[in-house]
C-alpha cells in the first residue's frame, strides 16, 4: 500500500500507441516525485542537441507522493519538457484538479513522446487510455475544448489542454485546467508541435496510503493549525492581489517594461479595486485556502467578462508593466490570455517591449498593423493579445519572445528585451530586491519567480539593496523550490501549512519509505533535482555566460523607485561566484565532480566533463 | 506591541515594546513619535494600513482589526507582514 501508483504512461504519438510502465523505486526515492522526477527522466532520455519542437522533444507529466491524498495544496502536477523559449531545461507546476484525478485512474505520470500526423487527444479511464482523433477540438479556446471534451466524455471529466497559442506554435504557449495555468517557458507550444491537443481522465478515488492512521493524525495536526492561520486567510480573501500596493511602494513593482518604479494611479489595481468584482473563490484539489479570485465585471467596454484572476503577476505583466490601471480590462485580458492559452507574464512583457520600442521610434504604425501603442493603453493591449494568440501580423513577431523578436528587429531593440536565457522577466524589479536578481540570473529555466523567493528580503527583514552576502540564501531558496516543487506542495507556504518535520511525517505514512523520515533528506532531493538540472543545461551549452541579467538592470540607475530610486545591479559577478560556492559548482557555474557524487549523480560526471569546456 | 522585523530596523532591533492609546492608531502614533518612519512604513500612499500588513489584538480572531478599532490596557496588538511574494 502506498500514495505512489508506481506507475506512468508513455504515449507514443507518432506511432498512436500508448503502454503502461513501472517508475523503478530507485526513482522515487532519489527524486520524490514531481519535478525532480521528471527532470531525471528527461536528463535520462532526451539527447543533448534536440530541436525542442521536433518529435524527439519529449514533455512529461508529473505528479508527486502526496498528491491526491487529502493533505493541503499538494495536489500540483509538474510540466517538464526542453524548452522552445530557451533551449534549456523547462519545469512548471500547474495546480487545479487534473494530476488528482490521474492519480485515482493509478497513474503518477504521462510521458509524452514523438509527434501526431494530425490533431490527437487523448482519454484515460478505467478501461485504458486511448489516442483519438481531435479534428473537432482543434482550433477551438481552451473553454471551449473543456466544454466539448465534458460534452463527450461526461460533466465529470478533468481536462488540460492548449488553446489556439499552442496550435499555432505562440512559443510562450500553456496547459490550461479549468481556470488554473502551467507551462511557462512553453510546454504548451510543444504540446501544439506533436498536435496534442487534450488530456481527458474519467476517474474516481481514493488513493491507498502505506499507513492511513498515522497520515490523518498528522495531516489534522496541520489543518487544525491552518484554520487559524491569519497568513492563510488573507491569501483567501484576496489571492495575491494584495501584494501590488505594498512592492510598489518600495520599487519592487517594475514599470513600462522596467524603466521605472511608480505606477501613477496603482490604487485603481489594488486588492481593494479588484475585490470589489470578486464573486467567489477557486482552487486546486485539496486545498482549504482556495486563493483562487474569481471576478467579474459588470458595465462599461468589458462588461461580463470573468477569469479566476489576475494574480499578482498579471495584475503586472498586463497593468502596471504596461502602465495600465483599468481594472476591468485587466479581468478582460486575464480571460482572453486563459482561452488563448497563453502565458501572461510573457505575454505583457512582450507587449511592453513593443510599447517601449514604440515610445523610442524604433518601430513605428507601419511595423504595428496600424496600432498606436502609448503606455496605459488597454484597447491596443486587448489587440496585440488576439493576434499574438491567432499569431497574426505583429503578433507573429510577438509571439516569439522578445529576445527572438529584438533579434529580428534590430536596430537597438536588444537593450529593451527584459528576459535572461530568452525568458521573459516576472513582476520583481531586480534592481530593488537583489537577491531575486541573483534567483532570477541563475534560475536553470530562465527569468521565473518560481524558481526560489528570497522571501527575508521580500518582506524587509533583510536588506534587499545590498550586494554581498546573499549567494548562500539564495542557493537554500532554490533548493527550497525544487523539493517543494518535486514534494508537490503549493510555493505558498500559509496555504500548505505544514512544517518540515511534518512534511517528512506525511510522506513516510503516504508512501512507507523510511528514508523520507529525515527532512534533510527530502531537502537533499531539491538540491539533486537543481544540480541535475544545470548538468541539463550544460549538455547544451550553457554555463557562467548565461546566468546573467538584461543590460538595463546593470547599467541604468533605476526611477521613481521610492527606496530603490538610483539603484543598479553592479556586482552580479561577485553574487554569482557566492552562488557558486554555496552549491559546489566551479566558477564557471557547472557542478564539481564532488558535488556530483555526493549527491549520487556520479553517471553523469562523464557528460558534465564531456560538454563543460 | 508586537512588531514584525522588518519595523524592527526601525526599533533600534527590539520586537516587544509597551504603547499607549485607546485606538490602534493611536499607539502607532505614539510609535512613530518614538521612531519616526515606522508607522508610514505601514501604509500605502493614500494613508490607509498596507494589506500586505494584518494588526492582530490578542491572538484573536482570524481577519486584522482596523486603525480605528478600540484597545484597552494590557491588550497585546500584533502585527504580521505578509509581504513574501507571489
Amino acid at each position: 500500500m502506498s500514495s505512489y501508483n508506481g506507475r506512468l504512461i508513455r504515449l507514443d504519438l507518432t506511432n498512436r500507441r500508448s503502454r503502461v510502465e513501472g517508475i523503478p523505486e530507485r526513482r522515487m526515492k532519489e527524486y520524490l516525485g514531481g519535478r525532480g522526477v521528471g527532470v531525471s527522466y528527461l536528463y535520462d532520455e532526451l539527447k543533448p542537441g534536440v530541436e525542442p519542437l521536433s518529435a524527439d522533444n519529449k514533455v512529461i507529466l508529473m505528479m508527486g507522493p502526496l498528491g491526491a491524498t487529502q493533505a493541503m495544496s499538494v495536489s500540483r502536477m509538474a510540466l517538464v519538457t526542453k524548452s522552445p523559449m530557451t533551449g534549456a531545461i523547462a519545469k512548471s507546476v500547474m495546480g487545479g484538479n487534473f494530476g488528482a484525478y490521474l492519480k485515482f485512474a493509478g497513474y503518477d505520470g504521462i510521458i509524452v513522446e514523438g509527434e501526431a500526423d494530425k490533431p490527437v487527444y487523448v482519454h484515460i479511464d478505467k478501461d485504458g487510455i486511448k489516442i483519438l482523433d481531435a479534428a473537432g477540438l482543434w482550433g477551438l479556446d481552451t473553454q471551449q475544448t473543456h466544454e466539448k471534451l465534458r460534452q463527450m466524455h461526461g460533466k465529470a471529466t478533468q481536462v488540460a489542454c492548449i488553446g489556439p497559442a499552442g496550435e499555432r506554435l505562440v512559443r510562450y504557449a500553456l496547459l490550461i485546467s479549468n481556470l488554473r495555468c502551467g507551462g511557462r517557458t512553453g510546454v504548451g507550444t510543444v504540446l501544439g508541435a506533436k498536435k496534442l491537443k487534450a488530456f481527458a481522465v474519467n476517474s474516481a478515488g481514493p488513493l491507498s496510503l502505506y499507513d492511513a492512521e498515522g497520515f490523518r493524525k498528522v495531516n489534522k495536526e496541520v489543518i487544525e493549525g491552518l484554520k487559524t492561520s491569519p497568513g492563510r486567510i488573507r491569501m483567501s480573501d484576496f489571492g495575491t492581489s494584495y501584494l501590488t500596493l505594498g512592492f510598489e511602494k518600495v520599487g519592487i513593482f517594475p514599470v513600462k517594461n522596467f524603466q521605472e518604479g511608480h505606477l501613477e494611479g496603482v490604487e485603481k489595481i489594488s486588492e481593494e479595486a479588484l475585490v470589489s468584482i470578486k464573486t467567489k473563490n477557486d482552487g486546486c484539489y485539496g486545498c482549504m485556502t482556495k486563493c483562487g479570485q474569481v471576478r467579474k465585471v459588470s458595465g462599461g467596454s468589458y462588461d461580463g467578462a470573468t477569469s479566476e484572476g489576475p494574480d499578482y503577476e498579471t495584475i503586472w505583466s498586463l497593468g502596471g508593466n504596461l502602465a495600465n490601471t483599468d481594472k476591468d480590462s485587466l479581468i478582460a485580458a486575464d480571460s482572453l490570455c486563459d482561452r488563448l492559452g497563453l502565458d501572461t507574464v510573457s505575454a505583457g512583457n512582450s507587449i511592453g517591449f513593443a510599447y517601449e520600442l514604440y515610445q523610442r521610434g524604433i518601430i513605428t504604425k507601419k511595423d504595428t498593423d496600424g496600432l498606436e501603442l502609448n503606455w496605459g493603453d488597454h484597447a491596443a493591449m486587448m489587440k496585440l493579445l488576439e493576434k499574438i494568440g491567432n499569431r497574426e501580423g505583429f503578433g507573429q513577431l510577438l509571439g516569439e519572445g522578445t529576445k527572438r523578436a529584438a533579434a529580428k528587429i534590430g536596430k537597438g531593440a536588444e537593450d529593451y528585451a527584459i528576459q535572461v536565457k530568452g525568458l521573459e522577466l516576472p513582476a520583481y524589479e531586480p534592481r530593488a530586491v537583489k537577491g531575486y536578481g541573483l534567483v532570477l540570473a541563475t534560475s536553470n529555466i530562465g527569468a521565473s519567480h518560481m524558481y526560489g523567493r528570497p522571501r527575508d528580503e521580500l518582506s524587509g527583514k533583510k536588506d534587499r539593496l545590498t550586494e554581498v552576502d546573499k549567494g548562500k540564501d539564495i542557493a537554500q531558496a532554490e533548493i527550497s523550490q525544487a523539493t517543494q516543487d518535486s514534494v508537490i506542495q503549493c510555493s505558498f507556504g500559509p496555504v500548505t501549512g505544514f512544517s518540515p518535520q511534518q512534511r517528512s511525517d506525511l510522506l513516510v505514512a503516504a508512501t512507507g519509505f523510511k528514508e523520507f523520515a529525515d527532512p534533510a533528506y527530502i531537502e537533499k532531493v531539491g538540491e539533486r533535482t537543481l544540480c541535475l538540472e544545470r548538468c541539463f543545461n550544460v549538455r547544451e551549452g550553457f554555463d557562467r555566460k548565461d546566468d546573467t541579467l538584461p543590460k538595463r538592470m546593470r547599467t541604468e540607475p533605476l526611477k521613481d523607485a521610492g527606496p530603490a530610486t538610483g539603484q543598479v545591479f553592479k556586482n552580479l559577478d561577485g553574487l554569482l561566484d557566492e552562488f557558486y560556492d554555496a552549491l559546489g559548482y566551479t566558477r564557471q557555474g557547472i557542478p564539481s565532480e564532488a558535488k556530483l557524487k555526493e549527491l549520487g549523480l556520479g553517471g553523469v560526471v562523464k557528460d558534465v566533463k564531456k560538454y563543460s569546456k | 506591541m508586537k512588531l514584525p522585523p522588518v519595523l524592527q530596523e526601525f526599533s533600534g532591533g527590539v520586537e516587544t515594546l509597551e504603547v499607549e492609546g485607546t485606538t490602534v492608531n493611536e499607539c502607532l502614533e505614539e510609535l512613530e513619535a518614538r521612531f519616526p518612519g515606522m508607522r508610514q512604513s505601514l501604509l500605502d500612499r493614500q494613508g490607509k494600513l498596507l494589506r500586505a500588513f494584518g494588526i492582530y489584538l490578542n491572538s484573536g480572531g482570524l481577519r486584522p482589526v482596523e486603525l480605528a478599532s478600540p484597545v484597552a490596557d494590557g491588550d497585546e496588538i500584533v502585527i504580521l507582514n505578509f509581504l513574501m511574494g507571489g
